[in-house]
């Protein structure tokens, strides 16, 4: 029998072998939302480091998406022989750079003011990229050629096969969620949830709010634009929708839906996210009406998101477990509200 | 007098205009934030359903006039179904929920309004009273923005006169600096929240009656002016009514001068002028520290 506590690490692996074999299975549209999916669920992640474990909800998180895809666009188009894992980290550099300058003058401010000022770096930037044409093309975008990759030993891998893709996303994002749990583990992202939970206890006892919600801002800001980046090599394209207002809101939407108080309740917002837009887009163009709806029956009804369903005693007791109380994680975040 | 100077004075009326038109919708947003401790992300959609109503209304009824009277209390009601109906629930979990919640709101107004009078922006033709020109300091400027400073004015007049002079307006400012203690001097507070929210909703549904006929309706205009509304409180300070005032008049003079100086990147004054203040006094121009 299955005991409570390590059925989430059997469906886990069972999703993992699962993800392995897609390819295989899937129609290339799925696949395509696969690949979807799975970069938003990196950003997704990215905000709930802030969000769920610092406590801090920027309304500007897109800039930093935006940062990373432009970063990416214009290099696929300037540099098009430039190495694609190069690029990923150049893109990862301006992402973490940008979250530098914006982190160090916003996370001195709290709630609402916290918020507004990340928006207002956004806007900046939004601005930068609508009305710069020269560099940008504005509003128009800009198409981009995929690259391949170039590995030593396998020689060069076309990212315009979709399996290709789909494996080198899927490696990228496992990678870059899996850096973000173990910063998590370490005594610094401790220190993250400590400010979360009492700022003024926390500098008593020696951690510096700012160096701490700062370095967190930063790191959250490498993989925003990581994500970013992978957005303008799937969708091969570069406009200003990856850096729009819209791209902030569709964070909170996915990780609030998903549930902030795990760390994968993002992962499952952005899957529900973004399957649930594709499967309602085709049925009804007003989407965006039935996502708020739902958006506002779990605040209201289901504050821990989805991923507190599967957290649930009626699940527990489906799969037979006893009850195990909480089990002392201290990098647990809570819940958003 | 030289053609310079009239640009420029036809500019700073615009502005006025437009600041106090902004003051309509920024001061319940304001007030709001300073009662509730909610940044009613939803205010600008009822802005946004102020003229898409005005716009209804003077097609089928070929009167402009009866949607200044239909229409604000329309959208003041549905703000009290929404506070009574939906944010008293969420407000046992905390601002942050309340919050949430308004912001899942606006998507859901915004859509609705789309769904119902589509995404083309549509002109409403204003009364025909104030349809004309008229010859100001040597060049003719509409009547109807003339018309929309003078009631605009009006407007505030009123408001203030309200909130200093009786006994509810007293009442709403003493929440407003300290909510907990009114209420434990025997007020109703739940009961000043909704008619805070509701005259709110009111206002701003007045202020995109009014803003119709010159704007007309279209659907990014509540997303528009919620990014303008942040400015305003954070510039103002958040809760402060006389800060909203002159952060509004600011932002309408601004936007008005960037359009003329440098039209490519007007957009970025205000967000400009809005970092500076958080970052030098985030309480804004008359907030309180805190």
């Amino acid at each position: 029998m299955i005991s409570y506590w390590n059925w989430p690490k059997v469906l886990g692996v069972g999703i993992g072998i699962l993800l392995l074999f897609f390819p295989k299975m899937l129609s290339e549209t799925h696949i395509n939302l696969s690949i979807e999916i799975f970069i938003f669920a990196l950003y997704a992640v990215s905000f709930n480091l802030l969000w769920g474990y610092g406590g801090m909800l920027p309304f500007g998180h897109g800039a930093l998406f935006g940062v990373g895809a432009y970063t990416a666009g214009l290099i696929f188009n300037h540099i098009p022989h430039m190495h694609l894992l190069l690029t990923l980290l150049m893109a990862a550099l301006s992402g973490l750079v940008s979250a530098m300058v914006i982190g160090f003058f916003c996370v001195r401010l709290k709630g609402a003011y916290f918020a507004l000022l990340s928006l207002a770096f956004q806007m900046f930037l939004f601005a930068l990229a609508w009305k710069w044409r020269d560099v940008t093309r504005g509003d128009d975008g800009m198409g981009i050629v995929r690259p391949s990759l170039h590995l030593p030993g396998l020689g060069s891998i076309s990212m315009m096969n979709i399996n290709n893709l789909y494996y080198f996303t899927l490696i990228i994002i496992v990678l870059g969620i899996l850096a973000c749990y173990l910063f998590l583990r370490t005594p610094l992202g401790n220190s993250v949830v400590c400010m979360r939970e009492n700022e003024l206890r926390a500098s008593f006892l020696g951690y510096r709010p700012f160096m701490t919600k700062f370095t967190v801002f930063s790191f959250s800001g490498i993989f925003a634009a990581i994500a970013g980046a992978l957005f303008v090599l799937f969708t091969e394209f570069m406009g200003t929708n990856s850096i729009d207002i819209n791209m902030s809101m569709a964070a909170i939407f996915m990780v609030l839906i998903g549930g902030a108080g795990h760390f994968l309740g993002p992962v499952l917002g952005a899957a529900f996210y973004t399957a649930f837009q594709d499967w309602i887009s085709s049925l009804t163009k007003h989407w965006w009406l039935i996502m708020g709806i739902f958006f506002i029956v779990v605040i209201l009804y289901l504050q821990g998101g989805l991923i507190s369903l599967l957290q649930s005693e009626r699940i527990r007791f489906w799969l037979g477990g006893q009850n195990k109380s909480a089990n002392g994680k201290n990098t647990e975040s809570r819940k958003p509200v | 007098m030289s053609p310079l100077i009239d640009i420029y004075l036809m500019q700073a009326i615009h502005g006025l205009t437009y600041g106090l038109l902004l003051f309509l919708v920024a001061s319940g947003f304001t007030l709001v934030f300073g009662l509730m401790n909610v940044l009613n992300i939803a205010h600008a959609a009822f802005y946004m359903l102020g003229a898409y109503l005005a716009y209804t209304i003077t097609l089928h009824m070929n009167n402009f006039w009866l949607s200044f009277l239909i229409t604000p209390p329309a959208v003041g009601v549905l703000g009290v179904l929404i506070e009574r109906g939906l944010l008293r629930k969420a407000h046992k979990s905390g601002h942050m929920a309340e919050f949430l919640l308004t912001f899942g709101l606006f998507f859901i107004l915004c859509q609705l309004v789309i769904i119902q009078w589509g995404s083309v922006p549509l002109p409403v033709s204003g009364p025909a009273l104030f349809s004309g020109k008229i010859s100001l300091m040597g060049t003719s400027y509409p009547m109807y923005r003339l018309f929309m400073l003078g009631f605009s004015l009006a407007v505030l007049l009123v408001m203030v006169l309200v909130l200093v002079r009786t006994r509810i307006g007293m009442l709403i400012r003493a929440a407003v600096s300290d909510s907990d203690m009114v209420d434990a001097l025997g007020t109703n507070v739940p009961f000043l929240f909704m008619v805070v929210f509701g005259a709110g909703a009111a206002l701003a549904g007045l202020a995109g009656v009014i803003a119709a006929p010159f704007n007309s309706a279209y659907p990014s205009m509540g997303l528009d002016m919620l990014l303008d509304c942040f400015v305003i409180v954070v510039i103002g300070g958040f809760g402060s009514l006389w800060g909203a005032l002159i952060a509004s008049l600011m932002i309408g003079e601004l936007q008005s001068f960037g359009v003329l100086w440098v039209p490519r990147f007007a957009i970025v004054f205000q967000f400009l002028l809005m970092a500076i203040v958080l970052i030098i006094r985030p309480s804004g121009l008359f907030g309180e520290k805190e």
